[in-house]
């Protein structure tokens, strides 16, 4: 197949965008359970 | 496990095989192109994730709508998860377009009319996710955003009617406003739809996840007002001028 | 800020809660008497100072200047080049005039008093806006000859055309302008944001307005239906939408 690794790059970019965004919504995620979790500690006081 | 949570797992799970069907659809069923071989399977990706984008944008537009009338921040959060993931999908086009591009014009980008106006509504939409940050209060940042959403889609036609009036070299549409006998081959139609719907399930996943991204940020938001709040009902107590100097000046003066 | 002035005017007016802000309130004025009084209000601010026309025509001025550094202005390299930099010059003065328009209001808070009045707030955004399309029309018509003479483009012959695209393109650049000059008012960095939120949508306009002037100016001149349609569309799109979200953009 002709330009067979170009296909396969696209393929590929796609997927790694998609990752890469899951990826960023799991830290943000991640970082905003933190400071949801610290200032209900500080009130819980 | 809540109902709620089970059936997105469920969600996931589709989205997870229907993207495996397409991905095989598009390397082993969809026939050879006669010209560019290979390199028009890129069309099923490329195209879908096009169309992704357009549903996420109207999405957009509807939060908006709704926040304005409604005024439930839930509709600016879903509107503001909607407008990432396709602004994701929108990064996805215009990444495999060049890639497309390279081998069949010789060229990575043109100034067509259809790329720039996809690049267009990457900036609009870019500029949509910005102004998020740049506005402090809560209700004047939905409003702003959900405006800018409906002015966002209404202008899409616009910009993509310069296509059929000041066209370029991009191939002309092959579903929607195709001239007869330049159609798609059914086999090629049928990958494409399913590679669509595989997109739109895996957009339904992420925007899902965006948003409760947004819910989790929104409650942040309002214990920390509260918390703001209770910090300062004390310090109406302590004598004015300690409340009014800046320590942070005097420290470093 | 916003909201203190909203609860004082709520104390000072109690039945003036955001119901009794919408066009058809029986304590309003008509829509076209209240937007005639807020385009009379800014058009005499202006005059008192002609300080925005005077900054923002020079403004452009300087742009269109600058731009004949960028190419050789030749009469037949001006004819391809010249409408596209006539209509950029015109879209950087535009959103960089839309920037005061709201902000003149922020420093005394006569937002708020203009709340107050019995003025529907579709009253007020309008008569801004045409206040706006005003002032812009005045730059472009001082712009025009300017350019003319600069490079070597005779636009005598095709004036009433030219005059035509101005007003249909300066009325797409107002709509969304003021809109957003509005709901901005508050942003950080907002001498950037308005510029990022507005060029992108100012696309059709400028694809439209330079197709049309580059057809005007073309030897021989050429009417340009479609882009005039196109910009004549536009601009009912913009302000049908505008309309619809007007009220609920000034209450808070």
């Amino acid at each position: 197949m002709k330009n067979f690794n170009s296909l396969l790059a696209a393929y590929m970019v796609f997927w790694a965008i998609v990752f890469i965004f899951q990826f960023t919504i799991a830290r943000r995620q991640a970082r905003a359970e933190a400071e949801l979790e610290k200032l209900r500690q500080q009130f819980g006081k | 496990m809540s109902p709620n949570r089970i059936l997105w797992l469920v969600v996931k799970l589709i989205a997870a095989l229907w993207m495996a069907a397409a991905g095989y659809a598009i390397f082993f069923v969809a026939p050879d192109e006669s010209t560019m071989h290979a390199i028009q399977r890129i069309f099923y990706i490329h195209v879908s994730s096009a169309w992704t984008a357009g549903v996420a944008f109207f999405l957009v537009a509807v939060g908006g709508v709704l926040y304005l009338i409604k005024r439930d921040p839930r509709y600016d959060w879903a509107g503001l998860s909607a407008a990432e993931t396709g602004f994701v999908f929108t990064t996805v086009v215009l990444v495999t377009g060049p890639i497309w591009a390279k081998p069949i014009w010789g060229i990575w980008w043109t100034w067509d009319p259809r790329l720039t106006s996809t690049f267009v509504l990457w900036l609009m939409y870019a500029a949509y996710l910005l102004l998020g940050t740049l506005v402090d209060d809560k209700q004047r940042r939905s409003v702003l955003r959900s405006v800018y959403g409906i002015f966002a889609f209404i202008n899409v036609p616009l910009v993509f009617m310069t296509i059929r009036w000041w066209r370029g070299q991009h191939p002309s549409p092959v579903i929607a406003g195709a001239q007869p006998g330049s159609g798609l081959d059914p086999t090629m139609k049928a990958v494409l739809f399913l590679t669509w719907g595989a997109t739109l399930c895996l957009f339904a996943v992420l925007m899902r996840s965006r948003y409760r991204l947004e819910v989790i940020r929104g409650e942040t938001e309002e214990l920390r007002q509260l918390a703001e709040d209770s910090a300062v009902a004390p310090a109406s107590n302590r004598p004015f001028v300690s409340a009014v100097t800046p320590t942070g000046f005097a420290g470093r003066g | 800020m916003a909201s203190n002035s909203q609860s004082a005017s709520d104390a000072r007016v109690p039945s003036a809660s955001s119901t009794s802000f919408t066009s058809s309130s029986p304590g309003s004025l008509p829509l076209l008497t209240g937007l005639w009084a807020v385009f009379a209000k800014e058009v005499r601010t202006e005059l008192r100072t002609r300080e925005l026309l005077v900054t923002t025509a020079v403004f452009a001025l300087t742009i269109v200047f600058m731009f004949s550094f960028s190419f050789d202005p030749t009469s037949e390299e001006s004819r391809r080049i010249g409408p596209g930099l006539l209509w950029i010059a015109f879209l950087f003065a535009g959103t960089l005039m839309l920037e005061p328009a709201f902000l003149r209001e922020q420093s005394n808070d006569t937002l708020a008093a203009l709340r107050l009045a019995p003025i529907a707030p579709t009253a007020i955004l309008l008569g801004k806006m045409l206040a706006n399309f005003l002032f812009l029309s005045i730059t472009e018509a001082l712009l025009v000859p300017v350019f003319a003479v600069f490079y070597n483009v005779s636009v005598a012959s095709v004036l009433p055309g030219i005059i035509l695209v101005c007003l249909l393109g300066t009325l797409g650049i107002v709509i969304p302008g003021t809109i957003f000059s509005a709901v901005t008012a508050h942003a950080r960095m907002r001498e950037l944001l308005l510029p990022l939120l507005l060029l992108p949508i100012f696309t059709p306009i400028l694809i439209a307005a330079t197709e049309a002037t580059a057809a005007l100016l073309s030897d021989p001149p050429e009417w340009p239906a479609m882009a005039l349609r196109l910009l004549a569309g536009a601009d009912i799109i913009f302000l049908t939408a505008a309309v619809f979200l007007f009220d609920s953009l000034l209450e808070e």
